[in-house]
């Protein structure tokens, strides 16, 4: 039950910083729906960066390096060219789903590297992902950085007009959110499932998405998010630890998967919204151009 | 900008002339092919020779004909499901997901008839073909019907449900033919049963090719001439364009969205109905169901590179079909690695995003002296 425990938290990490990386994005107003093909490039490249050198701290740069020039990219693309955001999120997905098939598949199998030191039974991850939440929820809320972020994502030309560079703001969170993203991809190859497989983030990266949409742009509800989905992935991988027998385990499988799009769902309603209100950035997915 | 006494201007476009955008889509796949030549020099593949290689197999070898044609069929088919909801601006990449639920469909049809249990069942072809089509249209498109129902009534992103659909759907397929599914080949193989042979689809024979050639075709011009000429393809193109100006103008946004839906995961359907039902040599959903899966994403960018136009995705199709057969029979014969085809999905969809700015900016190139003659004769 502990170990149940343990890669909960884990696959939970996973969640957590990719979709704060995600939701830092969408705070300054850029939608990049391609976090899963980010997420593939800093698994496949991590992993054979770590494999090849023997080295964690080569594979995790890597990851986190590949990410961000994949936030490079989409910036270039959708803040810089102003193309569709949600075309450009797609091409990084699938540029990333395409080529890391190819460029993994002489790897395919299991890293056979020492597993990572853990501390207190967990995996060091997990206390990079709460502090990271920590750090974000205070940034955002509490500090004139935050403040000038969600003005961008708001009202880019209010923003302009008080003195803030939109363009550099939103290039660094894209840059920022693809990082996120390629580390928490380094994190799943490395240490939560370090057996290469072609497309073998399986729609965490979706799954982050819609955990974005689901915290209301909020990063402590996007952690306690985070938590229930790494707890219902686990449950779905080991049922007979919670309910066995209830269903067949190829069903199993389909339960994170439907319960992602019960929760967008849910608070999609007018009950839901009424309660709430909109947090949703107002300038999401338009691109900015000074006039 | 000024280069070199040359001036460069960008001009937002208002409207795209049908032939400039089809200018930019070939150049677009040209510089994709381009590009992905590096991956044959990375391996060690004189890329002129692979080229060659990949466009002589794929349309003048004879084998590799028939399997370009089949694979064309089945990427017009992902096409049309990419395209009908995408002229109505909306995302559908559930395409994967749609079509394993019209094979499915097209085999519940024959296991329901009895169909399961010998080669030889007597069934009769004219009943049990057109249902297994029909199946697959209708298993598709409810499959589609969710996504398009969920952003109709309460706007939940497209995106994110087509997609998780995509993954239920493959282990829903897994259920069926594995483990004591009710579709599991007798010999227990992890495979679906072998249709019997009273299921076979009618082939074109000098070709290779099952009916659904005709069938794709017919629904490619169909759909154009919905789009062009009739009244709901207006609304459908008026709400892509515009949903709040459409809504204004009265035009139901609930409606549209099942609409486009249903009719994209309908073509889906009829895209797994053509792989796993009707192609020569199939018949039965293979253990490997996921490679046909990840191949309807070629969907998403023959759709984008044909620019919605259900006519011109038919050769946009006729090419990636050739050159994904061309793909995985250059990784056999100069022992390249795995995911060939996938490499060349990669890298041709990341060009394209970036052609996607000359689709929306006019680039001119004016010399500077040229312009300052014609300011001072005013």
């Amino acid at each position: 039950m502990w170990q149940f425990i343990v890669r909960s938290l884990e696959a939970a990490t996973i969640f957590t910083l990719a979709g704060q990386g995600e939701l830092v994005d969408q705070r300054a107003g850029v939608l990049n729906v391609g976090i899963e093909g980010v997420m593939l490039f800093g698994a496949t490249l991590g992993f054979i960066a770590a494999k090849e050198t023997g080295s964690y701290l080569v594979g995790f740069t890597v990851a986190i390096l590949i990410g961000a020039l994949l936030g490079l990219l989409h910036g270039f693309f959708s803040i810089t060219l102003g193309v569709d955001q949600v075309v450009s999120g797609m091409g990084i997905w699938i540029a990333g789903f395409g080529l890391t098939t190819y460029i993994g598949s002489a790897y395919t199998g299991p890293l056979n590297m020492e597993r990572l030191p853990t501390i207190g039974g967990l995996s060091i991850f997990v206390y990079i992902a709460i502090a990271v939440t920590v750090i974000l929820w205070f940034v955002l809320f509490r500090t004139s950085l935050g403040l000038a972020i969600r003005s961008v994502g708001e009202n880019p030309s209010v923003a302009e007009v008080s003195g803030i560079n939109v363009q550099r703001v939103r290039y660094a969170c894209t840059i920022f959110g693809s990082a996120m993203a390629g580390f928490a991809g380094g994190v799943y190859a490395l240490s939560y499932n370090p057996v290469w497989n072609y497309n073998f983030i399986m729609g965490w990266g979706f799954i982050a998405l819609a955990l974005v949409f689901f915290s209301m742009w909020n990063p402590l509800f996007l952690f306690g998010g985070a938590v229930l989905f790494g707890l219902l992935w686990q449950i779905s991988l080991n049922p007979q630890l919670v309910l066995p027998g209830l269903m067949s385990r190829y069903m199993w499988r389909t339960v994170p998967f439907l319960v992602t799009i019960l929760v967008l769902v849910l608070i999609s309603t007018e009950w839901f919204r009424t309660r709430w209100g909109a947090a949703k950035p107002e300038a999401l997915g338009t691109p900015y151009f000074k006039e | 900008m000024s280069v070199a006494g040359y001036r460069i201007r960008l001009r937002r476009r208002t409207t795209l002339p049908g032939w400039e955008a089809a200018l930019i889509s070939i150049l677009a796949v040209v510089v994709g092919l381009v590009l992905f030549s590096l991956i044959f020099v990375l391996a060690g593949v004189d890329p002129v020779a692979a080229y060659k290689n990949i466009f002589s197999y794929a349309y003048t070898n004879k084998y590799g004909l028939t399997l370009t044609l089949n694979r064309f069929v089945f990427l017009a088919f992902a096409t049309l499901a990419f395209i009908v909801p995408y002229r109505a601006g909306l995302w559908n990449i559930g395409m994967t997901g749609q079509l394993y639920m019209g094979t499915l469909a097209a085999y519940a049809v024959v296991y329901a008839m009895g169909g399961k249990t010998s080669p030889k069942v007597p069934l009769n072809p004219y009943v049990v073909i057109p249902l297994m089509v029909m199946a697959a249209a209708a298993g598709g498109g409810l499959m589609g019907a969710i996504p398009g129902f969920l952003k109709g009534k309460l706007n939940v992103n497209e995106i994110v449900t087509t997609m998780m659909l995509n993954f239920v759907a493959f282990w829903w397929v897994a259920q069926m033919i594995k483990e004591g599914g009710p579709f599991m080949n007798p010999q227990g193989r992890g495979e679906s049963f072998v249709l019997p042979y009273a299921a076979y689809a009618p082939v074109i024979t000098s070709l290779g090719v099952p009916f659904t050639l005709i069938l794709a075709l017919v629904l490619a011009i169909g759909l154009d001439f919905v789009f062009a000429r009739t009244k709901i393809g207006y609304q459908i193109r008026a709400f892509g364009r515009n949903p709040l100006a459409a809504r204004y103008a009265g035009i139901d946004p609930f409606r549209i969205a099942v609409l486009v839906f249903v009719v994209g995961g309908a073509m889906a359907g009829l895209a797994g109905y053509h792989y796993f039902a009707a192609v020569p040599g199939v018949y039965k959903i293979a253990r490997n169901y996921s490679y046909f899966g990840d191949l309807a994403f070629y969907g998403i960018i023959c759709g984008l590179i044909s620019q919605g136009s259900a006519i011109a995705a038919l050769p946009v199709a006729l090419l990636f079909g050739g050159l994904s057969v061309g793909g995985r029979f250059m990784q056999g014969k100069f022992h390249m690695k795995f995911g060939v085809d996938y490499a060349l999905l990669g890298v041709l969809m990341i060009t394209l995003v970036a052609f996607q700015f000359f689709y929306r900016y006019e680039v001119t190139l004016e010399k500077e002296e040229e312009s300052l003659h014609v300011a001072v004769h005013r």
